[in-house]
């Protein structure tokens, strides 16, 4: 991140004075081979600037025959003449990822997702807010009369319409349904909704292999899992060997807990116990 | 797999051939301009300048020694692939549409287009690979015309007395290089334009892509039709996968429609099939323009296409790429 120290005079002398009071480079490597490289410059505008790049160096080998690796050395010529080796940013650039993704039939699935994607348009009826006709609200014939008697205020707000269950079950439905007005859907989630409010199970001993995904295979089979977090390092983003496991459904955590305390995963023997609130955990010894 | 785009060219591109041992890539392009460019990190070598017109074509030799090309300023040129020196130029009377290598590097082959009253031709040079390679025949060893149709593309088969050629008509045929009779002709084949012809590594069977939105396997021998891969674009290049029983086919609509359509409808992706289920298997999107052409590398770990919008694309495959057995049991075993 650039730093920018207050800008001083520009005077040859007193700039040549700075270069020698500005700190010097640093380079440091840190446990997990992280090379913490800090600079610091003077900018365009006479600002110095620090910046601090942080790289993780990971050496390849390939091996290649000997004309191949000859070929390497040549020298460039035509229009690279001169070039210094490595790619030019000129001429080459790395583009956006793009998966390629292999499965018998491919072109079928293709085809019925357009299909997919242009039915609900074809299918969508138009309906006045206040008459019920088929026409846009604002095309109204009747739209004054009723808005003045206040029919249609009334009948677009208060009284919730009464196919509301049909077209929130059927797929496709072009009408907004809040999640606690859903058929078969619960209260929806909240933004206020306490995390640690839900049973939550503290997992240690985990692989450093295993990622959420291995974990919510895992757990979910005892019951809906809400959430799967897993303590990772923050440089190398390997896991630390512990996770939290949010059940929505206490009983469901407790038979999971049960059952997967002292079980055996990826070699290491699981360890699983309620999680403590942040206030109540004992210090760590 | 993060591609990587190479941007050497003003102008559509022509032609993507990989070397032998595939650590280089070769491009030509309709800007008079013929690229070289490291395969594993995307760096450009150099540059073959010398041609005053569009490039249609070329190939490399299998010791990556010398480099052929033909070009529309009626010039067919031997280069000096370390150097990027242009070591001989045959002169002809219309422009070169097509060049190959043989098997053995000792002959090469090129199309000489119809017009101005010339017939098409084809010519076999034999290349005198002794000394720095300045001292070539002008004259060709056999020259043929072929009848009725002309020809677009070509290819040498397993030896060098017979070669593969694709037609306007969509014909294919198998011409005894010595003599320029026709050995087998397959009038049938394609019902347009064979814009590509590209050989298994062993050169026993090999692989066609037409204007009729078809590729299609041939047997070298008797140009039977072993498989066929229907489409629903215009094809402009076909690849067989080396090592993965796939085919790539890259096409889309015809440049000049483009400015019509999305690049959705164009259909400007790279397309997986497999090459014995004959079905699709994926995509690979990325072009603003149809795909010209299209080049495996010899090992099958990576491919290069390059496009009417002038860009090379090239794509290291991942390991998800080698794992992959869409069909599950019935993959037959690799090769």
């Amino acid at each position: 991140m650039p730093v920018e120290l207050p800008k001083t005079s520009l005077d040859w002398a007193t700039d040549a004075l700075e270069e020698f009071d500005q700190p010097r480079n640093e380079e440091t490597v840190d446990a997990n081979g992280i090379r913490t490289i800090t600079q610091y410059t003077t900018n365009e505008d006479g600002k110095k600037v620090k910046v601090t790049r942080r790289i993780r160096r990971i050496e390849k080998r390939t091996l290649v025959n000997h004309q191949v690796a000859e070929r390497k050395t040549w020298a460039k010529f035509g229009a690279e003449k001169g070039s210094k080796p490595g790619p030019d940013n000129a001429t080459t650039t790395v583009g956006e990822n793009v998966t390629l993704k292999l499965h018998a039939g491919a072109k079928n699935t293709e085809t019925t997702q357009q299909e997919q994607t242009k039915n609900p348009l074809v299918n969508k009826q138009v309906k006045c807010r206040l008459c019920q006709g088929e026409h846009f609200t604002a095309k109204c014939p009747y739209r004054e009369e009723l808005q003045l008697v206040g029919i249609g205020d009334v009948n677009a707000d208060d009284i919730p319409p009464s196919d509301a269950g049909p077209a929130a079950s059927a797929p496709g439905g072009s009408k907004y349904v809040p999640p606690s007005r859903r058929a078969g859907g619960g209260a929806g989630e909240s933004m206020n909704r306490n995390r640690d409010d839900l049973p939550t199970l503290r997992v240690t001993n985990v692989s450093e292999d295993a990622s959420e995904d291995d974990l919510r295979d895992l757990f979910s089979r005892f019951g809906k899992v809400f959430r799967v977090y897993i303590g990772r390092d923050r440089e190398t983003g390997i896991g630390k060997g512990y996770a939290f496991v949010s059940f929505e459904d206490r009983a469901n955590a407790e038979k999971a807990m049960q059952k997967v305390h002292g079980m055996g995963y990826d070699n290491l023997i699981l360890n699983c116990q309620w999680s403590q609130p942040r206030e109540a955990r004992p210090a760590p010894a | 797999m993060r591609p990587i785009l190479l941007q050497g060219h003003e102008r559509s591109l022509t032609q993507i051939k990989y070397n032998a041992d595939g650590d280089l890539i070769f491009s030509c392009s309709k800007d008079h301009r013929i690229n070289v460019w490291y395969s594993h990190n995307g760096e450009r070598l150099g540059t073959y300048d010398g041609h005053n017109g569009t490039i249609w074509t070329v190939d490399v030799d299998s010791e990556s020694r010398f480099l052929i090309s033909g070009s529309a300023d009626n010039m067919m040129k031997l280069w000096e692939v370390k150097t990027g020196k242009c070591l001989y130029t045959w002169e002809f009377p219309t422009a070169i549409k097509r060049v190959a290598f043989s098997e053995d590097d000792n002959y090469i082959a090129c199309i000489t287009e119809q017009r101005m009253g010339y017939q098409g031709a084809i010519r076999i040079f034999q290349i005198n690979r002794k000394g720095d390679g300045k001292d070539q025949s002008k004259e060709p060893n056999f020259m043929f015309h072929p009848i009725e149709s002309k020809a677009t593309v070509l290819a040498f088969s397993a030896t060098s007395d017979q070669l593969v050629t694709g037609h306007e008509s969509g014909k294919l045929t198998l011409y005894n290089t010595k003599t320029g009779e026709e050995v087998v002709s397959n009038k049938r084949a394609h019902r347009e334009v064979v814009t590509d012809i590209q050989m298994s590594p062993d050169r026993s069977y090999f692989i066609t892509s037409s204007k009729d939105k078809s590729a299609k396997l041939y047997d070298t021998k008797t140009l039977d039709e072993l498989k066929s891969y229907t489409t629903e674009t215009p094809l402009n290049s076909a690849a067989i996968a080396p090592g993965r029983p796939y085919i790539l086919l890259g096409g889309g609509q015809e440049a000049m429609n483009v400015t019509t359509t999305s690049a959705r409808q164009g259909k400007f992706e790279t397309r997986f099939w497999h090459k014995i289920f004959e079905e699709e298997v994926g995509r690979v999107k990325g072009h603003f323009g149809p795909i010209n052409t299209i080049a495996v590398h010899p090992a099958g770990t990576s491919y290069a296409s390059g496009g009417e919008d002038g860009f090379i694309r090239v794509h290291h495959f991942d390991e998800s790429y080698f794992r992959a057995r869409p069909y599950g049991d019935m993959e037959p075993e690799e090769e």
